[in-house]
């Protein structure tokens, strides 16, 4: 853990630079091991759905609010393949998110990393189920994060453009920085290369109102 | 933990975060604004030529947050590069610029861009490089590569085939100024992106980003082209491009002349403009130039380069055949307005 040189090898042919990219490519598959492990998909058991990550283990499940339109069931399909029946705990159209429960617990999490200090060009990963292809990952960078993107509407709404390849499917999906932390919901795409996710300090804004809602319920 | 990939990712960041300080808003047209970079700390900004619509009340957004003004030093459509002045007092910082030779096709590259207040980035890879490469030309360009086509046909993406199918892809008219090297990437140009720089691994920035030039490629003006015109544009306004007055095309020439000449194919002259350079010169309807400067054409993209701007107001010697007799003529190049 000593920095670069440490995990830089050169073999007898001189092929510094194959080691790195190997190990490279080592670091983004246990990067995505990890995501994989909270990744769920929501459907209405007949359609294809999106994509969901498991926000609590108790069985809270974040999603884009698109995914769970109007349909009138909702199955969620945890990583271990089993489907569990899905009640929507709250949804928020003009945020295009959607909080969901499953009876479940004890559901493996992933950490929530810091939107708003994303910087760009750093890299990040989407993961999801586009065109039905489960847990396919793409990756990129980020754009720029903010309420000022130009492609979008000046709603003052913070997003988080990123140059990836995201397509339908990663849809509500988790967008994860280098260190595996949930750093977006994918939301849509602009080109075939940009792509916008909810940022995760957003969602939080969203869960804490929906959760407050709940509690307020209960008594 | 992912050792490689934080610093990679940490590297990428902070390399944009540096570049970031040299890389200013654009306000010159009624949409997006768009992206220019500091040539100098004393004011002296480069932007993309096509981004300018309008030369007045043009608005630079600092680094700091902050605007000025600034005024149109100059532009050159023919490598869509454009200079402006910030004028009274600002705090400008110039990045570092490379030239090409470090770099291989392959190579990670960053394209930044600062639409709005903050600076954006995209990511992608070295697509192609060739030595030399003159942009595409609206009617011109019709002969085969030739002899200088090497650079234009090697890692051209349309092949370096026939000048006309090539002309239907070409969305600039104005294009055909002559660049250093062909750079050609996939880094993907988001909206306002145009005048923003791309920046190599090592920070430094390497050129220019421009989606003008070819319509759904990204190619980058190279940091030698740029000085090159940019100096131009400060000493001149404009950059001065040669005129004859000809319109012409390329004829293949009979056995005899061409054994005579060592040169196969030559321009037939099918149109002459009243009081053109050529016209003063003597030539006419018909005439077919094998050399001008003593440098053989053998087709329109050969005859443009040799047109540049240091040879305006040159008296040249034009080698031509007319009623199948190589004669000469003179004349004097003239400058295109």
């Amino acid at each position: 853990m000593s920095g670069a040189n440490s995990v830089v090898n050169t073999d007898e042919n001189g092929a510094a630079g194959f080691d790195l990219l190997r190990q490279l490519n080592d670091e983004i598959a246990g990067v995505i091991d990890h995501v994989w492990q909270s990744l769920v998909q929501v459907s209405d058991g007949e359609r294809g759905g999106g994509a969901g990550t498991i926000w609590h283990s108790d069985g809270l499940i974040v999603t884009n609010a698109h995914v769970v339109g109007n349909r009138s069931r909702l199955d969620v399909t945890l990583p271990n393949g089993e489907v569990l029946p899905a009640q929507v705990l709250a949804l928020a159209a003009d945020y295009d998110l959607a909080a969901l429960v499953v009876e479940a617990d004890g559901l493996p999490t992933i950490e929530p990393g810091d939107s708003k200090k994303l910087s760009p060009g750093e890299w990040v990963f989407a993961v999801g189920h586009p065109w039905g292809v489960l847990g396919a990952v793409t990756g990129g960078v980020v754009i720029g994060m903010g309420g000022q993107l130009p492609e979008l509407p000046q709603t003052g709404r913070d997003w988080l453009a990123v140059n990836l390849h995201m397509r339908p499917g990663h849809s509500g999906g988790p967008l994860v920085d280098v260190r595996g932390r949930l750093v977006g919901v994918n939301t849509m795409i602009t080109g075939p290369d940009v792509g916008f996710a909810v940022p995760v300090h957003v969602v939080k804004a969203f869960l804490k109102e929906a959760l407050k809602d709940q509690v307020a319920e209960a008594v | 933990m992912a050792e490689v990939l934080t610093s990679l990712s940490d590297a990428m960041a902070e390399l944009v975060e540096t570049a970031s300080k040299s890389i200013v808003r654009i306000e010159a047209r009624r949409r997006l604004p768009a992206t220019g970079i500091v040539w100098s700390a004393d004011g002296v900004i480069l932007t993309a030529h096509h981004i300018i619509e309008s030369d007045e009340e043009i608005q630079i957004g600092l680094p700091d947050g902050s605007t000025a003004a600034a005024v149109l030093v100059g532009r050159d459509p023919s490598t869509d590069v454009a200079v402006l002045r910030a004028q009274g007092t600002v705090s400008l910082t110039a990045p570092t610029w490379a030239e090409l030779d470090t770099v291989k096709v392959g190579h990670l590259v960053l394209a930044l861009g600062r639409p709005g207040d903050q600076v954006q980035a995209t990511l992608g890879v070295i697509s192609a490089l060739s030595s030399q490469w003159q942009g595409p030309q609206r009617g011109g360009g019709r002969g085969r590569g030739g002899r200088r086509g090497g650079g234009r046909g090697r890692g051209f993406p349309f092949g370096g085939g026939d000048g006309g199918e090539r002309d239907n892809v070409i969305y600039r008219r104005e294009g055909g100024g002559q660049q250093d090297t062909f750079v050609q990437t996939d880094v993907v140009m988001y909206p306002g992106f145009s005048g923003g720089p791309l920046v190599g691994a090592g920070g430094q920035i390497l050129g220019m980003n421009t989606s003008a030039l070819m319509r759904g490629i990204s190619l980058t003006i190279p940091t030698p082209t740029i000085r090159r015109v940019i100096e131009t544009l400060l000493t001149h306004g404009k950059v001065r491009r040669g005129y004859l007055g000809v319109t012409a095309q390329p004829v293949k020439l009979p056995d005899n002349l061409a054994q005579e000449l060592d040169q196969e194919v030559g321009l037939m002259v099918i149109a002459v403009e009243p009081d053109s350079p050529a016209h003063k010169g003597g030539m006419v309807l018909g005439d077919v130039l094998v050399t001008l400067g003593d440098e053989a054409v053998e087709n329109v993209d050969e005859l443009l380069s040799l047109l540049r701007g240091d040879q305006v107001g040159k008296a040249l010697k034009a080698r031509i055949v007319r009623g199948g007799q190589v004669q000469e003529v003179e004349v004097t190049v003239g400058e295109r307005s």
